[in-house]
């Protein structure tokens, strides 16, 4: 499966759409469909963690200037004598600590009072609105994989999803991402002693593009993560033993290899806590939860040190949880949640809210009112970090935010 | 910008030739080359109504004809299965009744739902009602439960036995109503805990949305139903009960369908509610168009759509009518190399045509299987969200996803995992039992075997480059060394992942 150039104009997706309409009928190949190498992408590593389930942010950034919240909550609040860090109004949950130095020296920071249009209650259909990101539009892709067609960039490895074998839905769509479990495990059988991989393209090369795209970008990955593996790798600092740490791990490992990495996915589950969310501390499962999260964050912030400067991770979830605890220690889905960023350019140590606060006036059926788009968060990161103009080709109509929270590149 | 079909084909001819050259159209148009030979139209109708032909199953077929092999194949009760049966006994908790399930199992278990999902792999692979198997697959994703998932692991393994399987060949419409008085269904969709005063929405909503008549219904229609579906909950015990006290009384107004529903015991009016859903000219549609994606084409000929929900309508929902018009149409005969298989596909056909039986006496083999299935994103019933696994070849074409093919392919031919299930004592000569001279002929005897048909020279010659031979290369003393290879090898081929 060599490169070379064919037709630059032709998109994939034109490609696979045509070839859906009869995979025998035409003979297509893929090889064509890529677009001749572009300029190469100069904006930041945009790495987007999903945090499934419903992540309470009200657990995470806690509002512990307002008295509704203990109120609210006064089995499972975060005492104001606990949190580790904020400005009197929010404070950090105390298994945040890990990640207490970036926030101290301004890498860290959270949006408050996020959520998405159109709220839902339903994981599946919340999730889905999520990683689409275009309500009222015939957009189904995902949002990362339109970021990524956009940016034009054809490395391999340029779009990862990292955790599982089948992409992310938020790369859902034409560009050419490639999912693995981790750069380890992406591998041909057999192909140390055989060559499998030439066999597989020699007879991929003439086949229907729906068939021969997955090939392609399979031989392409493998021989960039190859490449990877050779080169030997010592993380520079020692992540947790979590699938996280290992997902965020791999993401470090293949942006210092500079693979051309523009984005990367990950999933971090099990933040669906109707029962057990619990008091703030040591063995409850929200305490547990985000210390695993905060180590795994702290150890790729040390792991690449300098390299911090051109990455930007960002945190989503489907919902929040509501504001008032249930009987079993926990909290039922809810909206109005907080996204936690990280970066070189993110202008850290503070909670960016248009707070709406959670007096029960305030409420909206129960939940903190959601102030903020999160698409619009995302937007002013795509404007100021990753190089975008407009963000309609991303998210259609959405305008950024204005929190300056990132400083432009 | 346009793009033409004829742009798109001579771009690619020009790269089949090795060079970006102008190439004439004309050739482009035959260069189809992921078969070596024509469509055998037995093969074809068994690459989509089984999962996967063995040699057993394409004899038999072509002894009795396309028609009575369907036929045949549409009353599995005349088919000899006890070998499957047999197995199945070794998953006891698969299809148990809710009160078996709590009795044997800790609250919560997951083992049900495991023992499920191997049941499924094991009657995909060996079950000799594969027509049979593949439909109740298809409803199954169709009214799909997740499991795991919370809530159903007591109750699962039943829906699946009670409403899928009892009704695989039956009406839709009985496979409806006894899917709205499963306790795994109310759990699932959340209609459990739907009260006079709060009705949930949740089953209303996807009982009309992926269940019946897809996205035609508004909000109010939505609100009414969820009304009338009020009162169709679980017992304390974890069973079906209709609980009148629960029940929202007041007329009801719902895709054509009205109803006074004064009375407090409203489960008659529901019931009527449900057959409307399912004789609505929308589901009729919904239904022959997904049974076309499953069977025919990612996207399927109008003209076949629009008879086939016209045989259902006039059948009164009955499955088996639909099913024979469809793979004795012409539009089915004219699909062949139009859909590809999925990871569950894949695996189970390179089990079956490999030839590899059940483990002796355990299910540590059929538990690796769903291992696999599971890191490939395809174990039976795990896909999260109500509307079911996708069944476009778009949706599975993921690198990695390719990866694992291949390596699967290789690790069933060389026996290196799973270890626990039967194979032939000796896998190449049970795939070729009288060697051919070259290797060019091994690779045309396996390719004849495993997929059907021989492979293009192009591909043929590529197969035997792990072996560094040439098609015209005679078979020597290592051949039994390079034959997990080779044989993995035409497993990866583009033909073997055509469904």
């Amino acid at each position: 499966m060599k490169t070379e150039p064919c037709c630059p104009e032709l998109s994939r997706r034109t490609v696979l759409g045509a070839a859906l309409t009869g995979l025998a009928g035409a003979a297509l190949s893929t090889r064509m469909a890529f677009a001749a190498e572009g300029p190469a992408y100069t904006g930041d590593t945009l790495v987007v963690i999903s945090l499934r389930g419903g992540f309470d942010g009200l657990s995470a950034i806690a509002p512990i200037g307002d008295a509704a919240y203990y109120q609210a909550r006064p089995a499972i609040g975060v005492p104001k004598n606990l949190v580790i860090g904020g400005d009197g109004t929010f404070g950090l949950h105390p298994a945040l600590a890990p990640v207490l130095p970036l926030w101290t020296s301004g890498k860290l920071a959270a949006v408050h009072a996020v959520g998405q249009p159109n709220p839902t209650r339903s994981h599946f259909a919340a999730m889905e609105a999520m990683e689409n990101a275009a309500p009222g539009t015939s957009l189904r892709s995902g949002w990362l994989d339109r970021m990524l067609g956009l940016t034009g960039a054809t490395a391999p490895l340029a779009g990862v999803s990292l955790g599982h074998a089948m992409p992310a839905r938020l790369m859902l769509g034409g560009a050419d991402d490639v999912a693995m479990t981790g750069i380890d495990d992406f591998t041909l059988a057999g192909d140390g002693k055989r060559p499998i991989a030439a066999a597989l393209r020699a007879m991929y090369a003439d086949a229907p593009a729906t068939l021969s795209a997955p090939a392609r970008s399979a031989d392409r990955a493998l021989t960039a993560t190859n490449k990877i593996k050779a080169s030997g790798y010592a993380a520079a600092a020692e992540y947790p033993g979590t699938e996280l740490g290992a997902a965020l791990r791999d993401v470090a490992r293949l942006i210092k290899s500079k693979a051309g990495l523009v984005t990367a996915a990950v999933d971090c589950g099990d933040w669906d806590m109707h029962e057990g969310l619990g008091t703030a501390v040591k063995g409850q499962r929200m305490f547990d939860n985000l210390t695993d999260l905060a180590q795994a964050l702290a150890a790729f912030a040390t792991d690449l040190g300098d390299g911090l400067a051109t990455v930007t991770v960002l945190t989503i979830s489907e919902f929040g949880r509501r504001v008032q605890e249930n009987a079993s220690r926990g909290a039922d889905h809810g909206h109005g949640n907080a996204m936690l960023l990280l970066g070189g350019g993110i202008r850290g140590g503070k909670v960016y809210a248009n707070w709406p606060g959670l007096s029960p006036g305030a409420l909206v059926a129960g939940d903190l009112a959601a102030t903020t788009d999160y698409r619009s968060v995302i937007g002013e990161i795509l404007q100021k970090r990753c190089g975008f103009g407009a963000l309609d080709g991303v998210f259609p109509g959405v305008r950024p935010s204005t929190f300056g929270l990132a400083a432009a590149r | 910008m346009t793009t033409t079909r004829r742009t798109l084909l001579a771009g690619s001819a020009a790269i089949v030739a090795g060079s970006i050259i102008e190439a004439p159209a004309v050739a482009a148009a035959k260069a189809v080359p992921t078969t070596g030979d024509p469509i055998d139209p037995i093969a074809h109708l068994l690459r989509r109504a089984t999962f996967g032909a063995t040699p057993q199953s394409l004899a038999e077929a072509r002894k009795l004809g396309a028609a009575k092999w369907l036929d045949r194949q549409l009353q599995p009760a005349t088919i000899d299965d006890a070998a499957c049966d047999r197995l199945l006994r070794r998953l006891p908790q698969a299809h148990a009744a809710p009160a078996a399930v709590r009795a044997a199992l800790p609250k919560h278990s997951y083992d049900g739902f495991r023992q499920l999902g191997q049941a499924i792999i094991a009657r995909a692979a060996w079950s000799e009602r594969q027509l049979f198997e593949t439909v109740a697959g298809f409803w199954a994703n169709h009214l799909h439960i997740a499991a795991p998932s919370s809530g159903v692991w007591d109750t699962r393994g039943d829906f699946d036995a009670q409403v899928i399987r009892k009704h695989t060949f039956g009406r839709f419409a009985d496979m409806l109503k006894d899917a709205a008085r499963h306790p795994a269904m109310l759990t699932y969709l959340d209609q459990r805990s739907s009260t006079k005063a709060h009705p949930n929405e949740n089953y209303a909503r996807e009982l009309m949305e992926l269940h019946t008549v897809g996205l035609v219904y508004d909000e109010s229609d939505v609100q009414d139903a969820a009304r009338l579906l009020t009162g169709m909950t679980v017992s304390k015990a974890g069973n079906y009960v209709y609980d009148a006290s629960k029940h929202a009384t007041g007329p009801v107004d719902i895709l054509g369908f009205r109803h006074a529903n004064p009375a407090a015991d409203g489960e008659t009016a529901a019931l009527a509610f449900l057959d409307h859903l399912a004789r609505h000219p929308r589901t009729a549609e919904l239904l022959a168009r997904k049974l076309c994606v499953r069977f025919v084409a990612d996207v399927p000929p109008a003209a076949l759509v629009t008879r086939l929900a016209k045989i259902y309508l006039d059948n009164g929902t009955a499955i088996v009518p639909v099913l024979r018009a469809l793979f004795t149409s012409p539009e089915f005969a004219a699909s062949a190399g139009q859909k590809v298989r999925t990871p569950f596909e894949d695996l189970v056909a390179a089990v079956r045509v490999l030839g590899l039986q059940p483990d002796k006496d355990a299910t540590l083999g059929l538990s690796a299987l769903h291992d696999i299935l599971v890191a490939a994103g395809n174990a039976p019933l795990r896909w999260a969200p109500p509307n079911g696994f996708p069944d476009v070849a778009a949706a599975w074409a993921s690198p990695s996803a390719f990866l694992m093919r291949c390596n699967l392919h290789l690790n069933l031919a060389a026996g290196w995992y799973p270890k626990q299930l039967t194979r032939p004592a000796d896998l190449l000569t049970s795939l070729v039992p009288a060697m051919p001279a070259t290797y060019g002929g091994l690779v045309d005897a396996l390719a004849t075997r495993l997929v059907g048909t021989r492979l293009p020279a192009a591909h043929t010659a590529a197969v035997l480059s792990v072996a560094g031979k040439l098609p015209t290369s005679a078979v020597d003393k290592n051949v039994a060394g390079h034959a997990p290879y080779l044989i993995a090898l035409v497993l990866d081929s583009p033909s073997f992942q055509l469904r």
